[in-house]
C-alpha cells in the first residue's frame, strides 16, 4: 500500500513539477501554519536510552504539563540510523502529514535539507533562540544558509575505561593510542579481561565516526574544504587505518570488533569482558546502572580519547548527536514550535544531562554547576577535541559507505590499507561528483 | 466473488433460440468484466504502475523532493553507471554464485529427503511438519536466530569451534565464511520447500512402471536414474524456478545479518538496490540496478524453461 501512495505521490510530483519550487529566505519572520497552543503531535523518535524510564515519555510528559492542549503522541524510530532514514524519506516524499517532528541524525541537514524533506526552522525562528546553543551545533544543522533541525543533545566519542583494572596495575589513563594498544594487551594477558579494548567495527555508519577518530587525530580529513575532492588518501590516513588493524592484530581488540555496533561493544564492557571502550556520553550511565544489566557499577571513568604521539592531545571525538525537524507536511507547523521550543529549553535539557547523561545542547544547562556535578561525561566536554564527518555535503551517505566499506574490509584483513585507501578515495571522488552507485 | 457464481447460475439455463446465446455470451463476458474490474484496477495499480514507473524512472533523471519525485529528460546514464561501476558488477556476480550453489544444493539435498519421506510409513506427517518449520518461519526471524548462532562473542558456532579446537572465526566478519554462513541459512530454511514439491511430483508417479523396472532385475540405483528421475524433471524445474526467482532477490538475510559487508563481500543486487535508493536517494541508478535485475532473471528462466521444455520433448 505504501508502494501506491508513493506512487500516487510521484505522479502528483510530475505534474507539479513544472511549477518550480520559490525558495523564501525570510529569516525568523514568516508565520506558520496551526495554532501554537493546542493540537495534536506525532513525534517521531529512536529510543535515546535503553535504561528504563524512557526519556521520551518523561519529556512528554513534562511538556504536556506546560502545555496541557498539546497532546503528543511518541511513534517510536528504528535503532539503526540508515532504517530511520529510509522510513522518514519514504513517508515524507509520499506526502504524508505524520510524524511532525521527528527526532533525526546531525548528518541529516545537507541532505535532508537538498531535498526539501524538512522545514527550514530559521525561517520562523529568531537569532536569539539560536544563540541559546553551544557554540558549533547550529553551523552543523545548517544548509545553504538555513537552519533545518534544532540541537536536541550533543553526542561524541568518550574513552571509558576500568578504574579497578588500571589501579590493580599501577597503568594511567592512556594518553596516546599506542598506550591504549599496550595496556589493552597487558591487562588481557594478565587474564584480568577477555578482550583489551573494544569499538564499533562493523560495516555500518558508525565505523565511519570511528575512523573520524584515528584520522582526525592523525591529522588528516576525508575532504577538502569545498567539499569537492577526497584527501582520505593520504600518509594521516594511512597512519589511522595500520594502527586501526595492528588493534586486531596485536591482540588489543578481538577480531569479532569487524562487527561490533556499539549495542556489542556496550555490553561486552558492561559484563566486565573488556578493559577499555569507545563509545558515546550514554555508555556512563550505562555502565553505572545495575539495572542495564551492568557488572561494572562504580569501576567505570571516562576520558577524552587518545591521540598519535606528537599530535595534540586529546585525540579527535567524533560529534554525534541529534536534531529536532519539522515534516514540511505538518499541519500544525505552529505547534511543532512550541513543542521544539520546549524540548530546547533549559527546563528539558536539564532533565536530559541530569537524569540521563546526556550532553546538553543548550550553552546555560552545560556550563551550570548543578548540572556538571551530576554529569561526570559533562565535565570532561570542556576537555575534548572535536571533529564533524564531513556531512555537509548532500552526498554524504555515499562518502560515509565508502569510508565504513573499505575501512572494515581492512580490519577483516581483506584489503590493504593502501589499497583500501585508493579505493575509498575513487568511490569518494565518484560520490561527491554524483557520478557513481 | 458469491453473487457472480450466483447470477451466473440464474442466467445459464436461459438461452433457448439460438442467436440469443451470443447475447447473453456477451452479457456474461460484460458482467465478468464488471465484476474483476475493481481488483485488475487493484492490482494494475499495486504492480503494473510500479513496475511501468521503476522502468521510467531508471531511464530519466531522478530527484527525490519532500512532495514526490521529479523526474526530467530520458537518459541511459542510469545504466551506464551500472556498467562501469565495480560494485554493480560484483553484486551481481556475487548474486549469480549465490544462486547456482544455493539452488543447486537445495535441489539435491531436498530430492534425497522427499526420496525418505516417501518411504517412510509411520510418522511422516509429523516429518513433514516439523521439516516446514524453517520454511514457514518469517526470513527475518530466521536471520536474526542464525546471528545469535554466528555471533562472535557469545554465539554457539564460536563456542562449538574453540571446544574442538579449531580457534575463534569471526564468521560474519571475514568474507568467504560470511558468505557460506549465509548460503547455509538459506539452505536450511528453503531445502524443506524443495522437498515438499518434489514429494508431491513422486507421490504421483505411476507404480506400475516400478513393477515392470522390478520384474526386469533393475537395482534401486538404476531404477533412480532410469525411472524417478526423469519422470521427476517437470517437477524439479518447477522447484527450480520458484528457487532461483526467490534467491536472485536475496535480501532479508544479508540485511539482517552483514548489512552487505564485510566491506561489500555480501551485497546482493537487491542490497545494492536497496542501498542506492533509499540510503543515498539516488532513484534513478536505483531503479536501474532493479530493472536489470528483474530482466536479468527474466532472461533466466525464460532459457532454462526453454532448455527444459526441450528436455521435456526428448523424453516424450
Amino acid at each position: 500500500m505504501s508502494l501506491l501512495v508513493t506512487a500516487l505521490a510521484a505522479t502528483s510530483a510530475l505534474t507539479l513539477a513544472a511549477c518550480g519550487s520559490s525558495a523564501t529566505t525570510a529569516s525568523g519572520g514568516s508565520k506558520p501554519n496551526g495554532n501554537p497552543n493546542s493540537g495534536t503531535i506525532v513525534w517521531w523518535a529512536s529510543p535515546i536510552t535503553t535504561t528504563q524510564p524512557d526519556p521520551r515519555t518523561v519529556l512528554i510528559n513534562a511538556f504536556e504539563k506546560v502545555h496541557p492542549n498539546i497532546k503528543v503522541h511518541l511513534q517510536s524510530a528504528p535503532n539503526n540510523t540508515d532504517t530511520n532514514r529510509a522510513s522518514l524519506v519514504t513517508t515524507i516524499s509520499g506526502g504524508s502529514a505524520s510524524p511532525d517532528v521527528f527526532m533525526g541524525d546531525v548528518i541529516w541537514p545537507a541532505e535532508f535539507g537538498a531535498h526539501q524533506l524538512a522545514v527550514p526552522l530559521s525561517k520562523y525562528l529568531k537569532s536569539s533562540y539560536w544563540g541559546t546553543f553551544a557554540p558549533g551545533l547550529v553551523k552543523g544543522a545548517t544548509f545553504k544558509g538555513q537552519i533545518y533541525g534544532a540541537p536536541f543533545f550533543e553526542d561524541q566519542g568518550f574513552l571509558y575505561y576500568r578504574k579497578d583494572l588500571l589501579r590493580k596495575e599501577h597503568l594511567s589513563v592512556p594518553k596516546t593510542w599506542e598506550q591504549l594498544e599496550s595496556d589493552a594487551v597487558t591487562l588481557k594477558n594478565k587474564g584480568l579481561v577477555k578482550y583489551g579494548y573494544v569499538w564499533q567495527g562493523a560495516s555500518y555508519e558508525g565505523l565511519t565516526c570511528n575512523f573520524m577518530e584515528y584520522l582526525g587525530s592523525a591529522g588528516g580529513s576525508v575532504l577538502n574544504s569545498s567539499l569537492t575532492k577526497a584527501t582520505v588518501d593520504s600518509p594521516a590516513g594511512q597512519k589511522a587505518l595500520n594502527f586501526m588493524r595492528s588493534l586486531i592484530t596485536s591482540g588489543a581488540s578481538p577480531s569479532a570488533v569487524t562487527t561490533f555496533q556499539e549495542p556489542e561493544a556496550m555490553s561486552a564492557f558492561a559484563t566486565g569482558q573488556a578493559a577499555f571502550l569507545r563509545n558515546w556520553d550514554y555508555g556512563f550511565s550505562y555502565a553505572n546502572t545495575a539495572s542495564s544489566p551492568s557488572k561494572v557499577v562504580g569501576k567505570v571513568g571516562v576520558a577524552p580519547l587518545p591521540s598519535f604521539p606528537g599530535q595534540p592531545y586529546p585525540g579527535t571525538s567524533n560529534i554525534g548527536g541529534w536534531n529536532l525537524y519539522i515534516n514540511p507536511h505538518s499541519k500544525n507547523v505552529a505547534a511543532d514550535l512550541t513543542f521544539i521550543k520546549w524540548m530546547t529549553s533549559p527546563a528539558a535539557q536539564t532533565i536530559l544531562a541530569t537524569k540521563f547523561s546526556e550532553i546538553p545542547t543548550v550553552q546555560s544547562v552545560r556550563s551550570s554547576e548543578a548540572v556538571v556535578r551530576v554529569n561526570p561525561v559533562l565535565a570532561t566536554v570542556p576537555h575534548t577535541r572535536l571533529i564533524p564527518r564531513p556531512a555537509q555535503t548532500p552526498q554524504y551517505p555515499k562518502v560515509s559507505q565508502a569510508i565504513f566499506q573499505n575501512v572494515n574490509s581492512v580490519l577483516a584483513g581483506s584489503s590493504s590499507p593502501t589499497s583500501a585507501l585508493s579505493t575509498a578515495s575513487n568511490s569518494i571522488n565518484s560520490a561527491v561528483s554524483n557520478s557513481g552507485l | 466473488m458469491t453473487t457472480g457464481t450466483t447470477t451466473t447460475g440464474v442466467v445459464r439455463p436461459a438461452p433457448s433460440r439460438p442467436g440469443r446465446e451470443d447475447v447473453f455470451r456477451r452479457q456474461l463476458a460484460r458482467l465478468g468484466w464488471g465484476f474483476t474490474a475493481p481488483s485488475l484496477i487493484l492490482i494494475g495499480a499495486v504492480t503494473i504502475f510500479p513496475i511501468l514507473f521503476s522502468v521510467i524512472m531508471s531511464l530519466s533523471n531522478v530527484n527525490v523532493t519532500g512532495s514526490g519525485f521529479q523526474l526530467s529528460g530520458v537518459t541511459g546514464s542510469n545504466y551506464s553507471i551500472l556498467i562501469h561501476s565495480d560494485l554493480w558488477r560484483y553484486a551481481l556476480t556475487f548474486t549469480i554464485v549465490y544462486t547456482v550453489i544455493t539452488v543447486a544444493v537445495e535441489v539435491a539435498l531436498g530430492t534425497l529427503i522427499a526420496l525418505v519421506l516417501e518411504r517412510l510409513t509411520v510418522g511422516r506427517g509429523w516429518m513433514m511438519a516439523l521439516l516446514l518449520i524453517p520454511w514457514s518461519m518469517i526470513t527475518v526471524i530466521n536471520a536474526t536466530l542464525w546471528g545469535y548462532i554466528y555471533n562472535p562473542t557469545y554465539g554457539v558456532l564460536d563456542d562449538i569451534l574453540s571446544h574442538l579446537g579449531l580457534g575463534t572465526p569471526v564468521v560474519l566478519g571475514t568474507p568467504l565464511p560470511a558468505i557460506i554462513a549465509l548460503m547455509v541459512a538459506d539452505i536450511w530454511k528453503t531445502t524443506p520447500f524443495v522437498a515438499i514439491i518434489v514429494l508431491a511430483g513422486l507421490v504421483m508417479l505411476p507404480q506400475d512402471l516400478y513393477e515392470a523396472a522390478e520384474v526386469d532385475g533393475a537395482n534401486g540405483w538404476r531404477t533412480f536414474w532410469r525411472i524417478t528421475f526423469p519422470l521427476l524433471r517437470p517437477t524439479i524445474a518447477l522447484a527450480v524456478l520458484f528457487r532461483v526467482l526467490q534467491a536472485f532477490g536475496l535480501f532479508d538475510l544479508p540485511f539482517v545479518l552483514t548489512n552487505g559487508g564485510p566491506g561489500h563481500s555480501t551485497t546482493s543486487l537487491a542490497i545494492l538496490g536497496y542501498n542506492t535508493m533509499f540510503a543515498n536517494f539516488d532513484f534513478g541508478p536505483g531503479a536501474a540496478v532493479a530493472t536489470s535485475t528483474a530482466v536479468l532473471v527474466l532472461i533466466g528462466c525464460l532459457v532454462f524453461l526453454r532448455v527444459f521444455r526441450a528436455q521435456v520433448g526428448r523424453e516424450g
